[in-house]
């Protein structure tokens, strides 16, 4: 029988798509989140962990960040 | 959001009309005149009602002197709309009739009418570009052409002037467009050539507004898209400098490339001596110098 | 703008939608035909129609207007270089857009094109002449106190700024009335704060606050026109006399004589934001200002060049920006440096400059505010100095005055939060049978609600929107 599962779709790119793969192992986010692993750069993940979701992905954003200058004071 | 619009260009349009008494088509019925005119102030229009940002300037042009015609110096008249047209149009439309019956009733009257100043009135319409660039805001593209309407004949009178003023053009990336009323005009045609520019000798004067509208309201950037008439065979014919005739084979000066329809021992342009079947000079290149 | 469309679609994922502001063109689009004919009926509006036309589209209407048959669509074609086909259907679709022309039938079955008779009849009039006067040049006696160019440009400002200043709360709400508040608050501009009431700012309004005053007018009339009509006002009557406006020559006197009384309350409207300049009430006289001339020019961002006077010191450019990042500011009104706060880290304060940088940490807490690149990108230009446009090296020109660095790199700050994109929907799998698979996903597909399937693995996804239909088809299927 066909299986029905409600819940968001996101794209990315492959290297993202590990993170959140990594995220989901880890159990980073205090428990898996995702539903289904459809391809390279394709997730089925619940809904409401977007939000948690998108806060850690800044966060990681922000250790990636090196400041391009300096303030000069 | 048409947030990313590049800056509108404006575009800067000179029109130089020959009014000319003693052109053809005015001589056999002056009444043309006055159709003419109504279409070259609705082509003006019309390249104002293209953007807010053009900007427009019409040259007569006499036998005794150009002058401008639109915008007037000094003041801008005080008009007030009587119809239901735009107010600039009207002001334009004022202007230039008012302009012009000073420019005609000033002719001296006792000269019978001579060649149009055509060249001159060009070189003041390459000079009010240019003056318009400077004065323009920094960050503002203008593209500028000048569009010709003249009935009068070829003459080769003012060759050189002629030639000034299409190589200062094609240098300052100003267009030229010439629209003929009356015969083919070879010398300006070169012009055209030169410079970029659309040459149309209209083939008939009752639809002059919409040849017009059709072949020179395009702007440059625009001509590109839209299907116009072809450049054609142009004749590059130069004008001797001695009689002002067109020549196909003639003498040039091996020092400063004047034309000449007969041989003469000294160049009058710069006075080189031609040592006829001796042979030649042997520093040449010191001779040009003095040039 | 297609971030909006999409961010309706996906999840409160960017929760506050980008602001709109749409042309001219794009305002009339929206109307419906009916109102587009009754606003062909003044030649103002014709003359403002054919200036936001596309360049090709305004020399079709140019060619066809002295035409009083139908042309066939052939001919039109043939007016173009094939090389351009697609700018010609562009301006072909923008001309039946606004249905300033329409198909007509050629004798001889071929199809044709006709410009509407009103905007062809209108449009000759504004070019030609004939017809009835604007309504608001009746003929005045000389100004005894007429008011100069500096008067107006200064009196514009400083009523436009008042308004400005209203909506940033610096708390002086004198000078500005309550049908002003109305508007701003039916905008979305502001919103009445939970607790007491009063209007503070929204995030749209901190967008608004970003755009060109030229845009600003405009945007802040279109809803000041959809609010009209409750005011007994009629949207085409306004439109029509916004446009007249815009038309008019600066520095020059109008009469309000002949004027309805509807169009005189406007007219009241228009004083107090600044767009006409009247010393009395009943003066029977105003003068347009700067703002209300700049309406038909919200496209070209650039100013006018040549004949019209140049604006004031004020309204120039006072923005450098360095390769480093540094933002200079030459400015004193408080306006301006909390706007250049809101993406910046202001470093210096002198009387006549601030000092700010551009760090990843600023521009973010904007883009997160709902601020677009595009739009701050846009400021910066918008408000360089004259000194950055003159720096350019001869000839090349860039599309930008800034620094390529800085243009990239605050691009990539915006795409660096959009690695996702996030579509809600619902998956479908465990099928059965490769058919079943293929029967259902044809049907979402010709449904336009798949977003994603695979084969291999007999998976697919399709809208939320979409689930119950496809379910119901399912159930149907399955049945039979």
């Amino acid at each position: 029988m066909v299986n029905v599962m409600k819940g968001v779709l996101v794209e990315c790119d492959p290297a993202m798509k590990q993170f959140l793969l990594h995220l989901d192992e880890t159990l980073a986010l205090g428990r898996k989140f995702i539903l289904q692993d459809l391809d390279e750069t394709h997730l089925f993940i619940s809904a409401d962990i977007v939000e948690t979701l998108q806060a850690r992905v800044d966060d990681l954003m922000d250790q990636l960040s090196i400041p391009v200058h300096d303030k000069g004071l | 959001m048409a947030d990313d619009d590049a800056p509108s260009d404006s575009s800067l349009l000179v029109i130089v009309v020959d009014t000319n008494p003693n052109q053809r088509y005015i001589t056999e019925d002056p009444k043309l005149l006055t159709g003419c005119l109504d279409a070259m102030i609705a082509f003006a229009n019309s390249h104002l009602m293209q953007k807010s940002s053009n900007l427009l300037a019409v040259i007569g042009c006499h036998f005794h002197k150009s002058e401008f015609l639109y915008p007037s110096p000094g003041k801008p008249l005080d008009v007030r709309q009587i119809d239901g047209q735009y107010e600039l149009f009207t002001l334009v439309e004022k202007t230039i009739k008012m302009r012009l019956v000073n420019l005609i009733k000033s002719q001296p009257q006792d000269d019978k009418p001579g060649e149009s100043l055509l060249a001159g009135a060009l070189a003041m319409g390459l000079c009010f570009i240019s003056r318009m660039r400077r004065e323009a805001a920094p960050g503002i593209r203008m593209s500028s052409r000048i569009l010709i309407v003249t009935g009068s004949s070829d003459t080769a009178a003012q060759y050189i002037n002629y030639m000034n003023v299409f190589f200062t053009a094609q240098k300052q990336q100003v267009l030229i467009d010439v629209c003929s009323l009356d015969k083919h005009l070879s010398l300006l045609q070169q012009g055209c050539d030169i410079t970029g520019g659309l040459y149309l000798k209209v083939p008939s004067l009752e639809g002059l507004l919409q040849y017009l509208l059709w072949v020179f309201l395009p702007d440059a950037s625009e001509r590109g898209q839209l299907v116009l008439p072809g450049r054609g065979r142009v004749d590059y014919r130069a004008a001797c400098f001695c009689h002002r005739e067109l020549l196909t084979i003639g003498y040039v000066c091996s020092v400063c490339l004047s034309v000449f329809c007969k041989f003469s021992p000294i160049c009058t342009t710069c006075h080189t001596v031609f040592k006829t079947g001796g042979p030649l000079p042997i520093k040449p290149k010191k001779k040009k110098m003095k040039v | 703008m297609s971030e909006s469309s999409k961010s309706k679609s996906s999840l409160n994922l960017n929760p506050s939608p980008t602001l709109q502001c749409k042309d001219l063109h794009e305002y009339l689009k929206s109307r419906s035909p009916q109102f587009l004919e009754t606003l062909y009926n003044y030649p103002t509006i014709c003359l403002a129609v054919y200036r936001e036309l596309p360049e090709l589209a305004r020399h079709f209407v140019i060619r066809l207007l002295f035409v009083e048959q139908p042309v066939p669509q052939a001919v039109v074609t043939s007016w173009v270089s094939q090389t351009y086909a697609k700018e010609q259907s562009k301006a072909c679709e923008a001309l039946s857009e606004l249905s300033v022309w329409q198909e007509a039938p050629i004798p001889g079955g071929m199809p044709g094109w006709m410009l509407a008779q009103s905007f062809k009849k209108n449009l000759k009039v504004a070019l030609l002449g004939g017809g009835r006067p604007w309504s608001m040049s009746s003929s005045l006696e000389p100004d005894g106190k007429a008011r100069d160019i500096a008067f107006l440009d200064a009196y514009a400002l400083e009523r436009w700024e008042c308004v400005l200043h209203y909506m940033v709360g610096s708390a002086q709400t004198e000078g500005i009335s309550a049908d002003a508040v109305r508007i701003l608050l039916h905008a979305g501009l502001m919103t009445r704060d939970a607790d007491d009431g009063s209007a503070v700012i929204t995030r749209a309004g901190f967008q608004f606050l970003l755009l060109s005053t030229a845009k600003q007018v405009w945007l802040f009339l279109q809803h000041y026109l959809h609010t009209a009509e409750k005011r007994s006002l009629s949207a085409a009557e306004c439109l029509a006399f916004l446009y007249q406006l815009s038309f008019s020559t600066l520095g020059k006197d109008y009469s309000t004589e002949g004027m309805s009384n509807n169009m005189l309350v406007f007219l009241q409207h228009l004083r107090e934001f600044g767009l006409v300049y009247q010393r009395k009430r009943k003066a029977g006289r105003f003068y347009p200002t700067r703002l209300a001339l700049n309406i038909a020019r919200v496209r070209g961002s650039a100013p006018c060049a040549g004949l019209v006077p140049q604006p004031p010191q004020q309204q120039q450019g006072y923005i450098v920006v360095e390769t480093n990042y540094r933002v200079y500011a030459y400015t004193q009104t408080n306006l301006q440096v909390a706007l250049l706060g809101l993406f910046t880290e202001l470093i210096y304060r002198f009387p006549n400059l601030v000092v700010g940088v551009l760090t990843r940490e600023s521009v973010r807490a904007a883009l997160r505010g709902g601020i677009t690149a595009q739009q701050i990108l846009h400021y910066l230009n918008q408000h360089s100095h004259p000194q950055m446009l003159n720096s350019e090296t001869g000839g090349i020109r860039a599309t930008s005055v800034l620094p390529p660095t800085v243009v990239d790199q605050i691009r990539l700050w915006e795409t660096e939060r959009n690695r996702f994109t996030y579509t809600e929907g619902v998956v479908y799998n465990h099928f059965l049978s490769q058919a079943d698979f293929a029967v259902l996903r044809d049907y979402a597909k010709s449904q336009g609600v798949l977003t994603w399937h695979s084969e291999r693995g007999r998976t697919m996804v399709v809208t939320r929107a979409g689930h119950d239909d496809v379910k119901r088809y399912w159930k149907k299927h399955s049945k039979s």
